[in-house]
């Protein structure tokens, strides 16, 4: 079996079973609980780290973290785990996280969920990972020091290399696994048997959409309209369209003739904002862009594609019905407009996930949830606000899954 | 068009796209009225049937991945008389290529052509540098084997410079230069695999090589290491083997039958006459002038069973001068792959996409009809 290496805490190389040896032992000062002071002052040390002037600077994606674990969020997220009368709530155990190599921040928020639930945790850090996980590794070990030592046995974060005997081993030992990063990593990962008790907690392939209302944007400002365009460049672009929440397919809600003059400005704002970022995208993309639209026209299904420059790509879609799930490259925009939000409703899948929006009303958007019924869609949110993640992500309350009840009736 | 065995790079640059231009146009009416896939992406971009182009430039193009990912034939299911595949490694896309029977007999006729401007019109004993293996093992059948198979028919008695468990057969590549070597002989292989095994090899065994013509092809990607570049192979070849008759080329798999062979100086490819090159602007897609770097769209007359004839490939090249080299036409070099492209996301689903998977050698066209 290959040796593991440390990268947090860092230390030398290890053989997994020496590894889960330590990390399920008895720690001094007793195990963690849920909300566990000593991992809350850990995490509240690292977000200062994350939000130190520099690192949010070169790594806006870390701030946006950093501000996620602030002590205040932390006591929000945690006053949601109290329980009362006959309920007890404890840590779920040990948790064995596989995130995706290509987005730095995810495993963070798994972990920290995972930890302030009161868990032991092994996180599996990619070998390909980078940038800003590389930082996310450094505030961690630095924040270590004045740290309780129990957060040293009890978390820990590693790289091996593609073994499946090691990640047979940890899943073996787990109580329940978090396996992100797409349909293929979790079918891959569930290669390896858990323990009867234990559970996946899965973040498959997920779908997700933008849509404005035809009305609500003829009724905005024009500094309304501007920030819409702003939002969904930031919902957009930030993770070159690929993150599970990013928009993909737009859709323009309501009278089909003025859906077309809202259409136009809307491309135009988004044009602007594009420039003024000085956003560059990589010839490859720019191919694989138009690999991607050709393919959706190929199949039969576009009636028209368009291409502002390599940063900006349309797709008029010839049945909204037929909306591309799959990800088509960073700025491809199929388009199409519903009569209603009920239309889409026929349309969604249970892989759909986030749903942004902008000039609906609240109770239209409450209305539409209840017609989606659960069937598919997890989050509805304003546009600018697609990527933000959340302790309830992907339909599940996280801190409830990291944790489990024990009732006492007397 | 034609393409005359002496004339096959005869044309300058305005007689080629005169000549092309139509050709072009009604190739592309062909596979609109063939090819509904086809015919889908250039109405989505706003092309009319019918429509008329002012330039080889202006002529639309599909990027060559699009055959990975899509069935793009011009010919009915059951006019199919070969398919042929891209190699890749394990689960890696590749390309399919449909061809009929006419295609599949035009293309070894095209590259043949191409060819007999270096190689003259009788058949020379050949020197492949690979190993017999390759054609044999039907199993791991790659486009290394069908460029083998391919360009094999261009020769005769065969010899092949590498044993089944592919080390350099130095006592075969002597026996062949015994009994060949003091008249003209074809030498053809994958670039790294010539420098490998045939280069090292004859050094070190002192091998006259003078008599030779090498064809050989599949970048340089492999020799870097060494510092090997192109002028660096032909100088070591012409110095420690007496070997100076050397034409890289450039072809790909999408478009069988035609490449872009290396004139008799070195340092340029170019196109036969049925063919031509654009160099575009990765921003603006807009040709790039000459001396200038860009995506290499490849075009040619001969794909007529699949809407091959206007590829935008995933290389980078430029032109260095138009009519004013070894042949007429335009002059270019080929830089590299385009570096693959790469987004963030949670799901792993896309990096099965845009990954680059080809091998060097599968840029090499090697008529496997």
């Amino acid at each position: 079996m290959s040796p593991i290496q440390q990268r947090f805490p860092a230390g030398p190389d290890v053989e997994v079973t020496d590894l889960l040896a330590s990390l399920t032992a008895e720690p001094e000062g007793g195990r963690l609980k849920v909300g566990d002071p000593r991992i809350v002052d850990f995490i509240v040390k690292f977000a200062r780290k994350l939000l130190a002037p520099a690192t949010a600077r070169r790594f806006p994606e870390l701030a946006s973290l950093g501000f996620f674990l602030r002590r205040g969020e932390i006591n929000k997220a945690l006053a949601g785990l109290e329980t009362a009368g006959d309920e007890l709530r404890f840590p779920r155990g040990l948790v064995f996280h596989v995130p995706p190599a290509n987005v730095d921040t995810i495993f963070v928020y798994s972990w920290a969920l995972s930890a302030l639930a009161g868990n032991p945790n092994v996180v599996r850090i990619s070998a390909r990972s980078a940038g800003a996980a590389e930082t996310v590794i450094a505030c961690l070990n630095e924040a270590l020091a004045e740290a309780d030592p129990i957060v040293a046995q009890t978390q820990r974060m590693v790289t091996y290399g593609r073994d499946e005997a090691v990640t047979s081993a940890l899943s073996a030992a787990c109580d329940l696994r978090v396996i992100w990063g797409g349909d293929r990593s979790v079918t891959e990962i569930r290669k390896s048997p858990i323990a009867p008790h234990a559970r996946d907690l899965t973040f498959p392939d997920r779908a997700s959409f933008a849509a404005i209302s035809v009305d609500g944007w003829a009724n905005a400002t024009p500094e309304q309209r501007r920030d819409a365009a702003t939002g969904f460049y930031n919902d957009s672009y930030w993770f070159d369209q690929a993150a599970c929440s990013s928009p993909r397919t737009l859709f323009w809600v309501g009278d089909e003739a003025a859906a077309q003059i809202g259409r136009t400005e809307f491309l135009a704002l988004l044009g602007e904002v594009v420039a003024a970022k000085h956003f560059v995208v990589e010839p490859a993309m720019a191919v694989q862009k138009r690999v991607s639209a050709y393919g959706v026209a190929a199949e039969g299904h576009a009636t028209a594609i368009h291409f502002n420059g390599n940063a900006v790509a349309t797709i008029e879609l010839a049945n909204p019905a037929d909306v591309p799930r799959e990800w088509l490259g960073v700025g491809t925009f199929p388009q199409a407009t519903l009569t209603g939000l009920d239309e889409f409703v026929r349309i969604a899948e249970r892989k759909d996930q986030t749903f942004s929006h902008f000039g609906f009303q609240r109770e239209e958007l409450v209305e539409f949830a209840h017609a989606l019924a659960g069937r598919g869609i997890d989050r509805i949110v304003p546009f600018g606000s697609a990527l933000s993640f959340a302790a309830v992500w992907d339909g599940y309350d996280l801190l409830s899954e990291f944790s489990r009840l024990t009732t006492v009736t007397g | 068009m034609t393409a005359t065995a002496e004339g096959v790079f005869g044309l300058a640059q305005a007689e080629r796209e005169a000549a092309l231009l139509p050709a072009l146009t009604e190739l592309t009416e062909h596979h609109r009225a063939t090819c509904e896939p086809y015919d889908r992406i250039l109405g989505s971009l706003g092309y009319a049937r019918g429509a008329e182009f002012g330039t080889v430039e202006e002529v639309p193009w599909l990027p060559v991945r699009m055959f990975k990912h899509h069935v793009l034939k011009s010919v009915p299911d059951d006019e199919v008389f070969k398919v042929l595949t891209s190699s890749g490694t394990t689960g890696a896309e590749v390309s399919r290529i449909y061809l009929d029977k006419q295609a599949a007999g035009d293309q070894p006729r095209y590259l043949g052509r191409t060819l007999q401007a270096v190689l003259g019109e009788k058949r020379l004993p050949m020197l492949m540098v690979d190993t017999i293996g390759i054609i044999k093992n039907r199993r791991s059948f790659s486009a290394r084997g069908a460029g083998v198979l391919g360009m094999a028919n261009f020769g005769r008695q065969h010899v092949y410079a590498l044993d089944e468990n592919d080390q350099p057969d130095v006592e075969a590549i002597k026996g062949f230069l015994a009994k060949h070597g003091s008249e003209p002989f074809l030498i053809f292989g994958f670039t790294f695999m010539v420098w490998q095994y045939l280069y090292e090899v004859a050094r070190e065994h002192k091998l006259d090589l003078s008599n030779g013509i090498l064809i050989h092809s599949g970048g340089w990607k492999k020799l870097i290491d060494k510092a090997v570049d192109n002028a660096e192979f032909r100088r070591a070849f012409a110095a420690d083997t007496g070997l100076t008759r050397i034409h890289n080329y450039y072809g790909m798999v999408e478009q069988l039958g035609t490449v872009f062979l290396e004139g008799p100086t070195g340092n340029s490819l170019y196109c036969p006459d049925f063919a031509d090159i654009v160099i575009r602007d990765p921003e603006t897609w807009a040709e790039q002038p000459v001396g200038v770097p860009g995506v290499i769209e490849v075009v040619s007359t001969v794909p007529r069973s699949y809407p091959g004839h206007v590829l935008l490939t995933e290389d980078l090249g430029v032109v260095h001068g138009v009519d004013d080299g070894d042949w007429p036409g335009k002059r270019f070099s080929v830089l590299g792959r385009l570096p693959r492209a790469e987004a963030r996301g949670c799901s792993d689903t896309f990096s099965g996409g845009p990954v680059d998977v080809r091998t060097s050698a599968e840029t090499a066209s090697g008529g496997a009809a």
